[in-house]
């Protein structure tokens, strides 16, 4: 492995993703649109729940706008996230073949896309967590911001197992939209979850410590030590399966 | 000798691509791979440039190879210029060793001025050169082209048989395949891959 080429491929990887207006402008507004339509649409009125990733019952009430501005500026970074990792591995598959034939060897391809994921990881947690800071003033910002970029990395890391595994976008894109759809942007919703029948099931999907973390950070002054610990350990299952199955799908005899 | 394939089986269910294949290229050699399509001409190309995995058999190539696929290859966001930086990164090239080729390659093929421009903003005519040049530019001692001439103007035809007869001069082994062949004269040895053999 070397270090130099990881550089330049990590270069040319964040090179390609720039030069894609459409995308950024779409990063831009996407969590704009999603906390605007939250603003619109919640009320104020105070709304009890339980935060369960705690070990002690702690129930906390906040506004139902709070609530939901967290909850959407979550929803939104694991979409982002899923959606760009997934692409970064999937697309220009045959090109990135090529090289791997030309000498680049397939762990220092994939390095390079997981540094450019890391990038855009932060900038997009920054990014959504300084807007809802601005319309719903959080307890920890930057604790908030590592909740984010916690979300982040676990969809980020399932994008980029979806990636490696699914050959096309669409088939890739159903399948982000399934998880993402159904964990990040309804089970965790802390009001759902409140009612659920099955806890335990949501307990298990990969939004909920990221989710919980957020809710922590927001909204108290708990530790998020252990959510943020679990929801890392999450994405990084996602992350080595990804690079065992792209690893397996890429590697040429030489 | 630069290439040695022997006795290659390859299938697919029980479908049987490649069967006991065996051949052998000579430094400083043209030789050239045709075939009907569906033949296994993909399959085999495959094989030697390693992207693929024989059931049987062992294929060997004993120094540097340049490979140029048929389809245009390329990244449609990065400039030609990124293209080669990239591809010399691969190869494991000097800045200056590169610079130098890229500066001859794109001269003698005549698309310097598009240094900078994007791939998806290019003719399939230059990005078809592009696809070709990132295959020289390591100087490979055997040069692996399939179809390479499919998306050829005229001139561009003339000069790339123009750069086989320097290259071979410099003792690379070239190996055409395509499910045809033009310029036969100047071809060694042209092979006809039929019911996974070569003939």
């Amino acid at each position: 492995m070397s270090l130099k080429r990881i550089m330049i491929s990590f270069k040319m990887t964040l090179l390609m993703l720039l030069r894609r207006r459409i995308v950024l402008i779409l990063i831009a507004v996407i969590p704009v649109v999603f906390l605007m339509i939250v603003g619109l649409t919640s009320t104020e009125r105070p709304l009890p729940f339980r935060l369960a990733s705690l070990s002690e019952e702690t129930i906390i009430t906040v506004s139902e706008k709070g609530i939901n501005y967290v909850f959407f500026a979550v929803s939104s970074v694991g979409f982002l996230l899923s959606f760009l990792a997934m692409n970064l591995i999937q697309k220009d598959k045959d090109t990135t073949r090529r090289l791997i034939i030309c000498g680049y060897s397939p762990n220092e391809i994939v390095i390079a896309k997981l540094a450019t994921a890391f990038v855009f990881m932060l900038l997009i947690a920054t990014y959504v967590g300084c807007i809802m800071n601005a319309l719903y003033n959080v307890n920890n910002l930057f604790l908030f911001l590592v909740s984010l970029v916690s979300i982040g990395y676990v969809y980020g890391c399932y994008g980029l197992l979806v990636g490696s595994l699914i050959k096309r976008e669409l088939e890739g894109i159903l399948m982000i939209v399934l998880l993402v759809n159904i964990d990040v942007g309804w089970l965790q919703n802390p009001l759902f979850y409140e009612e659920a029948q099955n806890q335990l099931i949501i307990r298990y999907l990969p939004a909920y410590y990221p989710s919980q973390s957020s809710m922590i950070s927001a909204f108290t002054e708990y530790s998020i030590g252990h959510s943020i610990a679990l929801g890392l350990l999450y994405g990084s299952i996602f992350l080595i399966l990804s690079l065992i199955i792209y690893y397996r799908t890429m590697k040429v005899n030489k | 000798m630069i290439l040695q394939a022997e006795n290659i089986y390859k299938s697919f269910g029980n479908n049987q691509i490649l069967k006991d294949l065996s051949f052998e290229l000579e430094e400083g050699t043209i030789s050239g791979i045709v075939g009907e399509n569906g033949s296994g001409k993909s399959t085999l190309l495959k094989i030697l440039v390693g992207q693929w995995s024989p059931n049987k058999g062992k294929v060997t190539i004993f120094d540097k190879f340049g490979y140029c696929p048929q389809q245009i290859t390329l990244f449609q966001n990065l400039t030609v210029e990124n293209h080669f930086k990239y591809f010399a990164a691969a190869y494991g090239l000097e800045n200056d060793e590169m610079h130098e080729q890229k500066n001859y390659l794109m001269e003698f093929y005549n698309f310097r001025k598009y240094l900078n421009h994007k791939v998806a903003h290019l003719s399939g005519g230059t990005a078809q050169k592009l696809n070709l040049c990132l295959s020289l530019i390591h100087s490979p001692k055997l040069l692996i082209l399939d179809e390479p001439y499919s998306g050829f103007d005229w001139d561009t035809y003339l000069k790339f048989w123009d750069y086989v007869e320097k290259i071979i001069d410099e003792n690379c082994t070239i190996l055409i395949v395509s499910h045809f062949i033009t310029e036969r004269n100047k071809f060694d040895r042209i092979y006809k891959l039929e019911n996974g053999r070569l003939l």
